[in-house]
């Protein structure tokens, strides 16, 4: 081929999928029987037997469509429609991650997820997520991904405040520098693309072994587009995202954004990077919404307990994160700007980062055994079991609760809905510590989908939601949920009650019930009209499989 | 706009003086003809080329640091490019081009496409006039390497009508149902968003294809339908009941409902494992339904599994309950098909 660097030594230019692949070569064309193959051009090679043959002659094996050529190891993510593994392309000998999303619970359009998929095949840039090839299998579509096994930032964050005390800053300037550096490179590719990646933070940075730093998981997680945006911080049981790193004029929504949205997240970033997290993930979206929207821009003290807490860090790094964190997008640096800020002088090579990130982040294994449940820019917990049913496993939440270190229990296949595998489970029992996935659907107003409306009009069009969230038997209670609910914006106080009974209605006759409708206190809106079917006035919560 | 080579005009970028439209374009050409020879200096030639590019892209689009350039600077570099056949060239040996190199051949054909004279567009009259272009570009997607690329500039050449026409009516538009089969799913989906774009932009031009073209259209289409790639599958169902719902296939859509095999695979889709499979099936197997003149065979099937219908449907997706417009039309279906009676017999 013309070009295209040895893959195996040069993994960041390997993303070169479509360099790889000589033009016409079989593999690319779907057939299963390869003698039919007349329409897949000239070669006439079988498949394997082009393996063997690239691999005789010392040219690069493409990366395979077929799942057959892959075996997947351990679960290093999860999402609420998708699955990352660990993976082993066996023709290629060479590991890889793969993302399984779910085609058949991926809400959003497939033009959509398309779009995002083109967009990461478009890059070819060290600093971005390394894409390989992508392909589907019955309802999943695969993403073969270049595999980081030093987790994301994320990861080695709460790993290193778990460890260690944190409270006086999490990373010493240079390793951010450093790190920032090589996110404002990708992201300043990003935006010569013409593309906004929508996401930035600590949980889509990736590292390589090596000290290399990578921006994930753009838009193929859109859910941030659209609303649904999945990570959350405190407010354990709402499905809903915490906007803490979106810029004032994405909340806003009325005049659209640019790039310069992604270099308010960054801000926040480094914001994240010293703390150890946003500014404002203590507090329930609305209310980052209102304090992003209302207050002055977050600094590195915002979140500060004490006063000089982070005294550490110096003006120069203070003076860059306020040039990102200005409200008015215009007034922001561009990524090409910004990495000339003389913070960045500070920043110094891979090999620095190997020593004060990787080797102090947690191992791959672990991630795996502790964190599988979390993928960058998610919450969930829903993974696959080998025999391909999708479950929920236990609640684990970095930094929240005490008991989380020893609470890694597989578990609760409940297969309330499950028709697939005879359930042989009396499911009416439910033992304690049974998590139970239920959905709250009801109208609320736009306000709540982050569209804010400066004095919420009476007459704003309600818009049908879904809530998501869990219920561990034996540790939650329906009130609790029920004021969580409202405590996060969702819930009109009024309905408190009636929420919390029907919960728990669904919840003693699990088993025989999967769903509630029932009318709210708060009633309708002076232009709508009551009706069950519509959920005018009414809502329901569902048991999900 | 009758602009000679030899107008060449200099400006000033960066303090040094830059090349004119006709100097860049004839480095860029031979840069392309050293790298489709194939010459010892390869990656000199794509040096050449990617460099002689990105002059041209930021001739027309402007760099952050400077404007894109004035009216006559981009009628002159059209004019060449048209002159020196470049477009086709830099498509022909798109697989030889660089990454990034790559993008920027796409980016410049697109701008020079939409570039207007007063309601005229001289490049798509070019092209109409050099049709191996299109056929190329659509030759794209049997090549991994260089198939987005093709596919950006091939949907951005259908938005005409007269290039969508050419694409249209040739032997090549059949190759797409392969295209959008491929195993590499964006190279599928990209090919089907192209597809999809020939098939309904322009509204009167895609009636009269698919009139003039059913049987051999609905032949190969019915293979989509039945691929083993569930995307292929759903995508393909979807775009189906777009068609069929288009007004201005009238005619089409009555010919497809009169078959009854076309009703007996939309009752098996109904019944599919996939839910989003199940609902795109039920938006064509309502249009057999509601025709208010269905052919005999169609109204014997339905007759036969008349009362296995109406139960079916009663139950279908009811958690749908905030889709008016669905729950509507379904309750129009069940009682359309409990209502129906067999034709009196002649």
């Amino acid at each position: 081929m013309d070009y295209c660097p040895r893959a195996s030594c040069h993994p960041y230019y390997i993303k070169i999928s479509p360099g790889i692949m000589p033009p016409g070569s079989p593999g690319i064309f779907r057939r299963k029987s390869a003698s039919s193959d007349e329409a897949t051009l000239s070669s006439t090679l079988l498949r394997n037997d082009t393996v063997d043959y690239l691999k005789m002659s010392g040219a690069h094996v493409p990366w395979p469509n077929t799942k057959e050529d892959y075996d997947l190891k351990e679960v290093i993510g999860v999402g609420a429609t998708a699955v990352v593994h660990a993976a082993y392309c066996k023709p290629r000998q060479e590991k890889c991650a793969i993302k399984r999303i779910n085609l058949e619970k991926w809400n959003t359009s497939m033009e959509e997820l398309l779009k995002e998929i083109q967009a990461m095949s478009s890059c070819n840039h060290e600093n971005v997520v390394t894409y390989y090839t992508s392909f589907v299998v019955r309802e999943e579509l695969w993403l073969v991904l270049r595999l980081l096994e030093g987790g994301s930032l994320l990861d080695i964050i709460k790993h290193k405040m778990r460890a260690t005390n944190c409270k006086h800053g999490v990373f010493d300037e240079a390793t951010i520098a450093t790190v920032l550096k090589e996110v404002l490179k990708g992201l300043e590719y990003f935006h010569s693309n013409g593309q906004i990646h929508r996401d930035i933070k600590a949980g889509n940075i990736l590292l390589g072994e090596d000290g290399t730093v990578q921006i994930a998981d753009f838009g193929v997680s859109a859910w941030l587009a659209t609303g649904r945006d999945l990570s959350r911080q405190k407010v354990r049981h709402t499905f809903v995202g915490t906007p803490c790193w979106m810029a004032p004029e994405v909340m806003e929504q009325d005049h659209g954004y640019d790039f310069k949205a992604d270099i308010w997240s960054f801000g926040i970033t480094a914001i994240e990077m010293a703390t150890g997290t946003a500014p404002y993930h203590k507090y329930p979206p609305m209310k980052v919404l209102m304090l992003t929207l209302q207050n002055d821009p977050p600094t590195l003290d915002t979140g500060a307990e004490d006063k000089d807490q982070y005294r550490v860090y110096g003006k120069t790094f203070r003076k860059m994160i306020i040039d990102c964190l200005q409200k008015d997008p215009t007034r922001r640096p561009t990524a090409t700007e910004l990495l000339k800020h003389p913070f960045f002088k500070k920043a110094k090579d891979r090999k620095y980062l190997q020593q004060t990130l990787v080797a102090i982040g947690p191992s791959l294994e672990t991630r795996v055994q502790k964190a599988s449940k979390r993928q960058p820019g998610t919450s969930g917990r829903l993974h696959r079991t080998v025999t391909g049913e999708w479950v929920w496993s236990s609640e684990e939440e970095g930094g929240l609760s005490s008991d989380e270190e020893g609470a890694e229990k597989p578990m609760n296949n409940i297969g309330g809905g499950d028709l697939s595998s005879g359930s042989e489970k009396d499911l009416t029992e439910i033992d304690g510590g049974t998590q139970l996935n239920l959905v709250l659907r009801m109208r609320i107003p736009n306000l709540l989908t982050y569209i804010v409306i400066e004095d919420l009009d009476e007459n704003a069009k309600r818009e049908l939601n879904d809530i998501r969230f869990e219920f561990v038997v034996g540790k939650d209670s329906a009130e609790g949920i029920a004021s969580e609910l409202v405590g996060a914006g969702l819930v009109d106080p009024r309905d408190i009650v009636v929420i919390a009974a029907n919960l728990q209605k669904l919840i003693n006759s699990y088993g025989n019930l999967v769903s509630v409708t029932f009318p709210l206190n708060s009633g309708i809106a002076p232009n709508e009209t009551a009706s069950e079917a519509a959920l005018i006035g009414f809502a329901a919560i569902s048991i999900l499989d | 706009m009758l602009l000679t080579s030899s107008v060449s005009i200099k400006m000033p970028l960066f303090g040094k003086s830059q090349k004119s439209p006709a100097e860049v374009v004839k480095a860029l050409k031979e840069a392309v003809n050293a790298l489709e020879r194939g010459d010892k200096k390869v990656e000199k030639a794509q040096e050449d080329v990617s460099k002689n590019l990105l002059l041209i892209k930021n001739m027309l689009y402007g760099t952050s640091d400077t404007e894109p350039q004035t009216d006559i600077i981009v009628a002159q570099l059209a004019q060449e490019l048209y002159n020196s056949n470049l477009l086709l060239m830099l498509i022909q040996n798109l697989n030889r081009i660089e990454f990034e190199g790559k993008k920027d051949v796409a980016q410049v054909f697109n701008n020079i496409l939409r570039r207007q004279i007063g309601t005229r567009s001289p490049t798509v009259e070019y092209i109409c006039t050099k049709p191996e272009i299109l056929f190329t570009l659509m030759n794209g997607y049997e090549h991994q390497d260089i198939a987005l690329n093709c596919g950006t500039m091939l949907r951005e050449c259908a938005r005409y009508e007269a290039l969508a026409k050419i694409m249209l009516h040739s032997e090549d538009f059949f190759n797409f149902f392969r295209y959008v089969e491929v195993s590499t799913f964006d190279i599928a989906s990209d090919a089907f968003s192209t597809f999809k774009e020939l098939l309904t932009r322009h509204k009167m031009l895609c009636a009269d294809f698919l009139e003039l073209n059913y049987d051999k259209v609905f032949s190969h289409y019915q293979r989509l339908l039945n691929s083993e790639n569930y995307v292929t599958r759903r995508q393909s169902l979807k775009l189906l009941g777009e068609l069929l719902l288009d007004r201005h296939n009238f005619t089409v859509m009555t010919r497809y409902i009169s078959n009854p095999d076309n009703l007996k695979l939309m009752m098996n889709m109904l019944k599919e494992k996939s839910r989003n499979i199940q609902f795109e099936a039920f938006h064509v197997f309502k249009v057999f339904v509601a025709n208010p003149n269905k052919p005999k065979p169609i109204l014997d099937i339905l007759l036969r599994n008349q009362d296995k219908l109406v139960e079916f449907l009663t139950k279908f997706h009811t958690d749908r309950s905030e889709d008016e417009q669905f729950n509507d039309e379904k309750a129009y279906l069940i009682k359309q098909i409990r209502e129906l009676k067999a034709l009196p017999d002649h």
